[in-house]
């Protein structure tokens, strides 16, 4: 299909002008249109104060859907207890700004007083007492910063949590936060709750009562979180994010430290939960605990569930679509059912407040997403086209050179150390051995089998070389370096990359995203770079996706036209490369591939052996696990037998085939004995 | 009264309440035992077997501000109100098991868990739509009878839960223990597609789990009504979380533990409000419930819970 059958498809004129633009291009536009009509909205004939403040509360819905979908869509961490963040910013603000916290004057605060941040106030009789007067906008900081430290804190006790009992965690501390917000006198005023908080100044400018200036602050703060969770869902920080939802394991073994991108999900969604509570409180000038409770979080919860987890523009319009339906729907709909009421004479219909079902429309929504829409109403995952004919029939190539840019090439003939050595490895479940004091050596540039019956410890063997499963004993040096003992992505960093037995790619991330995971810790971007975006980061990535399709060039036209694709997509094939792509996207010195062809057919087995060999020509060392006899003895340089976690046997190919414990062990003892 | 009394005084209390949560938590470990699900409409089903107990009473011709019964009118009466109200509830379980649940059964992730808190989101609001927001008064049909035992009192209403609530426990043993149903609900909880595979219908074992689990709840939320003496349409959740606190405590999926860990929160209630300060409870059972999800998700009796590979 050529590009003018695509225009007619999509239709003509300005819908195919623009479905040819570029999708940052298309972004940026709506982007700019939605940020015009949102500032000239006040000034709209016909919107009046009431709108606009209406306005500015929807935008603070906009800001915390965001900050609880870089928790929940990008890191997949469900976190029942956000208003709390929410609070914690609130109080935090109101009281470094009300006269709540009486504190006795001593010089300490002379700094904070020549700052204007604190006044000095005389009480009659005792003490003179500091009056707090914090800055709005240094608040705004502070409250943040605060509310990161206690996302750290609420959520490093999760970490080991599976998703359900992590929820609850969350929901404990969401519970916790509330209760000491009413019994806090000294801090809260407890159920009273805060009031006369000072409204924010700016430049002698007081915002005051007037809803106009508070609805363009809020609108600055939505603006620059839609920006930041666009900037972090196209980073290596949320790629990283999206990989540990998809597949922790996975995730650890392609490099992501997954304690330091969870805290880092906890923090950024804390902080800004954080804002929307400095900002709500210098708004309303008063806090009082039944702000922030469990149907708080949920309400935030329902708005990232209907535009769907994970995608930015869904949870933005969907924040935006649930606070007009508070405040403007179900309004106007209250009047025009009252005036039903009175005209059929139904004294319920006449008087109902419809308002009062806005817990029951979260709750219908909850359900009906969950039974009929997960992914939400506008789900992150871009709808990708189908390849084109042409594409389709496209005989599969093979890649006709085999070039990595950062292979070392192949080692000197006499190399000095063994690139692996493993001693006296040693691993129990149980009471069964998958490995029993295994001794290896593995030299540069060598391609070691490893093969034996099922249950042998063979995937222990590599699971215990990556450190995905702790060791009883033994010790592994890579390059005379101990590694054992180091977490799974240390060990990514230090040059071990791996496959796994059952596939295990990031199935909702492209092919190409799948890839980048894997080069995760070859990449130096963190949240702030990936944000901000600076010429080195660009450089970076722009280096990146090259090195990808350099990857992905192995195999020929098999993946590349597929590069967008979602991996739960791919054929059974493509999906064992695309995971060999993804180990070498880490730029392994040593590649563990566990059974790459198993449920390949005879062709595509002998097309995946030789890139298995060419790999090999670059200087890649190699272990495969495979059952595959045939392509066994003709790959290896070496093969080793394992046997109940024991190693039976080692030598060449041919040594192998024929060695008594091995076809004892293949064939049992009887069969030997005949 | 010395230390000692008010402490023997706080421990009956807090057994009496304790059995309340017991019930509930049997729900919650139940469910999570069968198919691994929080289930956060457990709270609601709880909360409004309150309003059918009211109802039900209502009908009866009882107010908030009758008086309590005598003879063989109490026994009656108790019995009728429990039995329509724990099959009301059992009934609602089983709906919210059909027509919500299943659906999403087995799907990997939270989904199961965020459908069970719209749920509970749904019941709250057609309860409240109902009934109103107003606090509503439980008839007192239990007579305020109460005995000294030492310093510390007990009384009527307490006797006849703990009693109520001890026969249900010990059906619900003699049914997981010593039926084929229960047979199969425990095959069902260790591997769902064995049990399958052995002629097990799963579907059913999980539709009777939850129609016991909340029937269960009903009762547990008639001993609110009549313990306390009102209801009202937000009872559900922090009774609910307490009692889910419970089933943590005893390790969840375990239905002893869930029995055990509702009578510790009952009683950490009401000591730790004599200790501390009352207003302080919910902190003492959240840091509860955090502290044993983390450092000991199998619960405090360290009994394994069936694992799902």
């Amino acid at each position: 299909m050529d590009s003018s059958t695509s225009d007619a498809r999509v239709g003509t004129g300005v819908t195919a002008r623009w479905h040819t633009l570029p999708v940052l291009r298309r972004r940026q536009i709506l982007a700019g249109a939605g940020l015009a009509v949102a500032l000239a909205f006040p000034f709209i004939t016909g919107v009046n104060a009431g709108h606009v403040d209406a306005g500015a509360n929807a935008f603070t819905y906009v800001l915390l859907a965001l900050g609880l979908n870089i928790v929940v869509g990008f890191a997949g961490l469900l976190d029942l207890g956000y208003a709390a963040f929410f609070a914690i910013g609130a109080y935090t603000y109101g009281a470094a700004a009300s006269s709540q916290v009486k504190l006795p004057w001593s010089e300490v605060w002379t700094p904070l007083l020549w700052l204007g941040q604190v006044s000095r106030v005389q009480v009659e009789g005792g003490r003179d007492l500091v009056q707090l007067q914090f800055s709005f906008w240094g608040m705004l900081v502070a409250g943040a910063l605060v509310c990161a430290a206690f996302g750290v804190l609420f959520g490093a006790p999760t970490l080991r949590l599976r998703g359900d009992y992590l929820a609850i965690v969350t929901l404990g501390f969401g519970e916790i936060v509330p209760v000491v917000a009413r019994n806090w006198d000294w801090l809260t005023n407890g159920a009273q709750g805060l009031g006369g908080i000072r409204t924010p100044k700016l430049l002698g400018f007081d915002f005051g009562f007037s809803p106009y200036p508070y609805y363009f602050l809020a609108l600055g703060l939505a603006a620059a979180a839609i920006f930041m969770s666009f900037r972090l869902q196209e980073s290596r920080v949320g790629r990283a994010w999206m990989s540990i939802r998809e597949d922790e394991l996975a995730a650890g073994a392609m490099g992501v430290n997954h304690v330091h991108y969870k805290l880092l999900a906890f923090a950024m969604g804390a902080a800004i939960g954080g804002l929307g509570g400095v900002f709500f409180v210098a708004k309303l000038t008063t806090a009082t605990p039944e702000m922030f409770q469990f149907p708080v979080s949920v309400m935030i919860l329902v708005m990232v569930v209907l535009g769907g987890m994970g995608s930015v523009r869904g949870v933005v319009l969907a924040a935006l679509i649930l606070s007009f339906l508070q405040s403007v729907i179900l309004q106007e709909l209250t009047l025009w059912v009252n005036a039903l009421g009175r005209t059929i004479g139904s004294a319920w219909l006449a008087e109902v407040q419809l308002i009062t079902s806005l817990e029951l429309i979260f709750g219908l929504i909850l359900v009906l997403m969950m039974l009929f829409r997960r992914e939400g109403l506008f789900p992150a995952m871009r709808r990708v086209t189908a390849l084109s004919r042409d594409e389709q029939a496209a005989l599969p190539s093979r890649g006709t050179t085999v070039q990595l840019s950062w292979a070392e090439g192949a080692p000197p003939a006499a190399a000095s150390r063994p690139l692996l050595e493993i001693e006296g490895l040693t691993k129990r479940f149980g009471g069964v051995a998958a490995a029993d004091g295994i001794d290896l050596r593995v030299a540069r540039g060598e391609l070691l089998s490893v093969i034996g019956p099922n249950g042998s410890g063979k995937t222990t063997l590599f699971n215990l070389i990556t450190g995905l499963v702790a060791r009883d004993a033994g010790i592994i040096r890579l390059d005379g370096e101990a590694i054992s003992g180091l977490p799974p992505h240390e060990i990514v960093a230090r040059g071990v990359g791996r496959t796994f037995q059952t596939i295990r790619l990031f199935s909702s991330l492209s092919v190409l995203e799948n890839l980048l995971v894997g080069e995760h810790a070859r990449l130096r971007a963190g949240a702030l770079g990936a944000i901000f975006r600076p010429p080195r980061v660009r450089a970076e990535e722009r280096e990146a996706v090259e090195r990808a399709l350099e990857v992905l060039g192995l195999f020929g036209n098999r993946l590349l036209p597929r590069l967008d694709h979602p991996a739960s997509g791919l054929s059974y094939a493509n999906r064992r490369r695309t995971e060999i792509a993804r180990a070498l996207m880490t730029r392994p010195r040593l590649l563990l591939l566990d059974e790459p062809t198993a449920g390949m057919n005879p062709a595509e087995t002998l097309e995946l052996m030789d890139l298995v060999k060419a790999l090999r020509g670059l200087g890649i060392t190699i272990i495969l696990i495979e059952h595959k006899l045939d392509v066994v003895m003709d790959v290896s340089d070496r093969v080793v037998v394992l046997d109940h976690g024991v190693k039976i046997a080692e030598g060449k190919p041919v040594q192998v085939r024929n060695d008594e414990k091995v076809i004892e062990a293949y064939l049992g003892r009887r069969r030997r004995a005949a | 009264m010395t230390f000692t009394d008010v402490l023997i005084q706080q421990i009956v209390n807090g057994l009496a309440l304790g059995m309340m949560y017991s019930l509930l938590a049997l729900g919650f470990t139940m469910v999570y035992g069968i198919i691994e699900l929080i289930n956060f409409a457990h709270f609601s089903v709880f909360m409004s077997g309150t309003f059918v107990g009211l109802f039900v009473l209502h009908l009866l011709g009882f107010t908030g501000d009758s008086t309590g019964l005598w003879g063989l009118a109490l026994p009656a009466t108790l019995l009728l109100v429990f039995a329509v109200t724990m099959t009301a509830t059992g009934l609602l379980g089983v709906l919210i098991e059909r027509i919500c649940l299943r659906p999403v059964r087995g799907i990997s992730g939270t989904a199961p868990m965020i459908t069970t808190i719209g749920v509970a989101f749904i019941i709250i609001n057609v309860v409240l739509m109902i009934w109103g927001p107003q606090t509503k008064p439980f008839p007192k049909i239990i007579p305020d009878r109460r005995w000294t035992i030492g310093q510390a009192e007990v009384s009527l209403v307490q006797i006849l839960l703990g009693v109520a609530g001890l026969v249900l426990m010990l059906a619900l043993n003699y049914l997981v223990k010593r039926t084929a149903l229960g047979k199969a609900m425990r095959a069902t909880a260790q591997d769902m597609d064995a049990a399958k595979m052995m002629g097990v219908d799963v579907d059913r074992v999980i539709v009777l789990t939850f129609f016991l689990g909340s029937a269960l709840a009903g009762a547990g939320s008639l001993f609110f009504g009549l313990y306390y003496g009102f209801t009202a349409f937000y009872i559900g959740y922090q009774t609910g979380l307490r009692a889910f606190t419970s089933a943590v405590l005893g390790g969840i999926g375990n239905i002893p533990g869930a029995v055990a860990g509702g009578l510790i929160i009952g009683l950490v209630q009401s000591l730790g409000g004599q200790l501390l300060e009352v207003k302080w409870t919910d902190v003492i059972i959240f840091s509860i419930l955090i502290i044993v999800m983390v450092f000991r998700p199998t619960g405090l009796f360290g009994l394994q819970t069936p694992q799902k590979a």
